[in-house]
């Protein structure tokens, strides 16, 4: 990308926001509040190192990155599965720790999860029915007024009355897909987090999905957390896109800023690995050398200096921290832009 | 890669005619492949794009004869450089694999046994290719090809198995297999879909990169259009156990003519606009049960007339290389 262009990450984010269900809630306050989040398993794997992240209501935040940089485990404890090592997350303004000890259902409704594997996620021995009512009975729910959200929820997908009688094998997987996000409606979420809900999905149906995600925020007012590895799915859909390497948050930034000009030098290579089918949309390839390290015993200094084309002597010394690099962009590198997409 | 283009177009290395799969199934007969006709140019790059269910992975069991055990039906031609492959008995066509035609899997991990060394795996590919050679000159031919895919420290790689690799380097030492085979004919199937993006990179640069060095053929199997627009110099879309289209990539993907190929070009979202809404293509996959008496795309086409649904089409030649089977060509533009 030779002509980077003005900035207009922050125009363009704020832009976005007047057309979004904003709550009645302050709109200051983020939905979701991530600050220092550490996750060491086993006192040596640290999955998660010092993430903080933001995200506003009625967001859609991407998450990107390759295996082992963190992502599943910053699902997991978003929606209360790991509890963090050390930093503090909350979610509605109350830390998830101490909703969990008070009022773990009423968290577990506030937060649900989309599945990758959606016919995985659903039990072989139990009807669609049971299956979506299960919530239901587990949360004490008004049972008439349950039962009629699931009626109008399921009329809402597409999904044919009938498919309640049925077991997984005997639906599509379009069809098992669609049950996974009426059994997370059902809830009626504040925050869902969709773990690569196009993964595995052929480019001509991963549309229809995303379309009817994209509607269910508008209707029900939701806040998603995306997680995947389709940069083109990331760049359409999200508003705001964070990037994690080996348990780190590199760099987030309004999706378009960072599509137009990554800040951090991983940023810039994960970019230019995306292919395209327009020639003139092809950024040349930056091809990283070596591995990626393993968590248990990560680099000294920046995380990323060993396979950074740009490193210098600092970045094997000094750790970078997460700093502010204007249009609403945060970055971890000494040397922010010093690689850049070109065309 | 256009300027790889033999001047006068030579006998394609592989001609494969109204090849014809089927298997039974307890359904009953699945139609896996139904008349694929298709040309892999010598010295090219074949991309084969599809759906899950198209069929692309068969054409490649195919090519390699190793089919299993419920088919029904193989019929048709495959005529590999003046040999007619569906013609060989199988002790002959055993003398074929891992020499003149060799495999690269998507997942190198179950494709690579856990119980040998790389040492081992690199030097059986050699002795089966060269039945004199001696284990000496084996081990450094096994080397040189290890150091060829990108891999540092090639002696310590050779006596490592193949748990102690990383996803992206157990993909190399399939690729530096390959290359001691020295076939005519590659086929890499997902070669690079287990890999991360930062890896997947690296891997298509070497593929990329072995193009020089490599003067047999390749076919590519993929579900990702972008890459094989990247990689590619052909390309063949399947849809339904039939190639739809085939022909030079660039010209396929600037000037596409089948409606599935447009549908699927149009589900693509690689521009820079936010928002908006995303295009699918309605419907599912033909059930491959089903019998072949129309177009199989008929059911999703927004161009489908009655003739559509009762005539099968035969591939129309539309440009230099650029075969199209669609009934309404003429009409659709």
């Amino acid at each position: 990308m030779s002509t980077a262009g003005p900035p207009q990450g922050a125009q363009h984010r704020s832009a976005q926001r007047e057309g979004t269900p904003v709550s009645t809630v302050s709109v200051a306050a983020p939905l979701v509040s991530l600050q220092g989040v550490s996750v060491v398993f086993g006192g040596q794997v640290r999955a998660l190192d010092d993430v903080t992240l933001e995200i506003d209501r009625g967001d859609i935040v991407g998450l990107v990155g390759e295996s082992g940089s963190g992502k599943t485990t910053l699902c997991r404890v978003l929606v209360g599965l790991t509890p963090p090592t050390s930093g503090s997350v909350s979610v509605g303004g109350e830390t998830v720790a101490r909703q969990l000890a008070s009022q773990p259902l009423a968290f577990r409704r506030r937060v649900q999860m989309l599945l990758q594997d959606a016919v995985a996620s659903l039990s072989p021995r139990m009807t669609i029915g049971r299956t979506l009512r299960e919530p239901i009975a587990i949360h004490s729910l008004p049972r008439a007024q349950a039962e009629q959200r699931l009626a109008a929820i399921l009329q809402r997908l597409g999904l044919p009355a009938d498919v309640t009688a049925k077991y997984p094998h005997q639906i599509s997987g379009g069809q098992a897909r669609r049950v996974g996000v009426a059994r997370a409606l059902v809830m009626q979420p504040e925050l869902i987090v969709a773990d690569e809900p196009t993964a595995g999905l052929d480019v001509s149906v991963q549309g229809e999905l995303l379309n009817l995600l994209l509607d269910l925020q508008q209707e029900f007012s939701l806040t998603y957390l995306l997680v995947s590895h389709n940069l083109n799915v990331i760049r359409r859909v999200t508003r705001r896109t964070a990037v994690m390497y080996l348990g780190q948050i590199v760099e987030q930034a309004p999706t378009q800023a960072l599509f137009e000009r990554p800040a951090h030098p991983y940023s810039a290579a994960l970019l230019s690995t995306n292919p395209a089918i327009d020639p003139a949309k092809r950024a040349r390839r930056i091809v990283l050398q070596g591995e990626i390290p393993s968590v248990v015993n990560p680099p000294p200094g920046c995380r990323f200096h060993t396979r950074c084309p740009v490193a210098q002597a600092r970045c094997k010394t000094d750790a970078p921290a997460l700093a502010e690099a204007g249009e609403g962009r945060l970055v971890r590198c000494h040397f922010p832009y010093s690689l850049s997409l070109q065309r | 890669m256009a300027d790889l283009a033999p001047v006068t177009a030579p006998t394609p290395l592989v001609r494969i005619r109204d090849l014809r799969l089927e298997a039974s199934t307890q359904r009953g007969t699945a139609h896996i492949l139904r008349g694929v006709s298709l040309d892999i140019g010598r010295g090219r790059i074949l991309g084969v794009v599809g759906e899950s269910g198209s069929g692309k992975s068969s054409l490649a069991s195919c090519l390699l004869r190793l089919l299993p055990g419920n088919i029904t039906r193989l019929d048709g031609s495959i005529a590999f450089d003046g040999t007619e492959l569906l013609g060989l008995d199988e002790a002959a066509m055993a003398t074929w694999r891992g020499a003149r035609i060799a495999m690269i899997f998507q997942d190198p991990m179950t494709a690579l046994n856990p119980l040998f060394t790389v040492a081992t795996h690199l030097v059986d590919v050699l002795k089966r290719r060269h039945p004199g050679i001696g284990r000496a000159d084996a081990l450094a031919r096994a080397r040189e090809a290890l150091v060829s895919v990108g891999i540092a420290d090639p002696d310590l790689r050779l006596a490592a198995y193949p748990h102690q690799l990383s996803g992206g380097m157990r993909q190399r030492v399939m690729i530096a297999m390959a290359l001691l085979v020295q076939p005519d004919l590659l086929l890499a199937d997902e070669p690079t879909t287990a890999l991360d993006a930062t890896v997947e990179a690296q891997i298509v640069d070497l593929l990329e990169g072995l193009r020089r060095k490599f003067s047999g053929s390749i076919v590519f199997i993929s579900h990702h259009l972008g890459l094989v627009a990247q990689l590619c110099d052909d390309l063949c879309v399947m849809y339904g156990g039939t190639v739809v289209e085939t022909g030079p990539v660039a010209e396929v993907l600037a000037r596409p003519r089948h409606p599935y190929t447009r549908a699927l070009l149009e589900c693509e979202i690689e521009d820079d606009v936010q928002g908006g809404r995303l295009k699918s293509i309605p419907g599912e996959v033909q059930d491959p049960v089903a019998p072949h008496v129309a177009c199989v795309f008929a059911p999703r086409c927004a161009h489908a007339s009655d003739r559509c649904r009762g005539e099968v089409p035969l591939p129309v030649e539309v440009g230099d290389g650029h075969r199209v089977a669609c009934l309404r060509l003429g009409e659709i533009g």
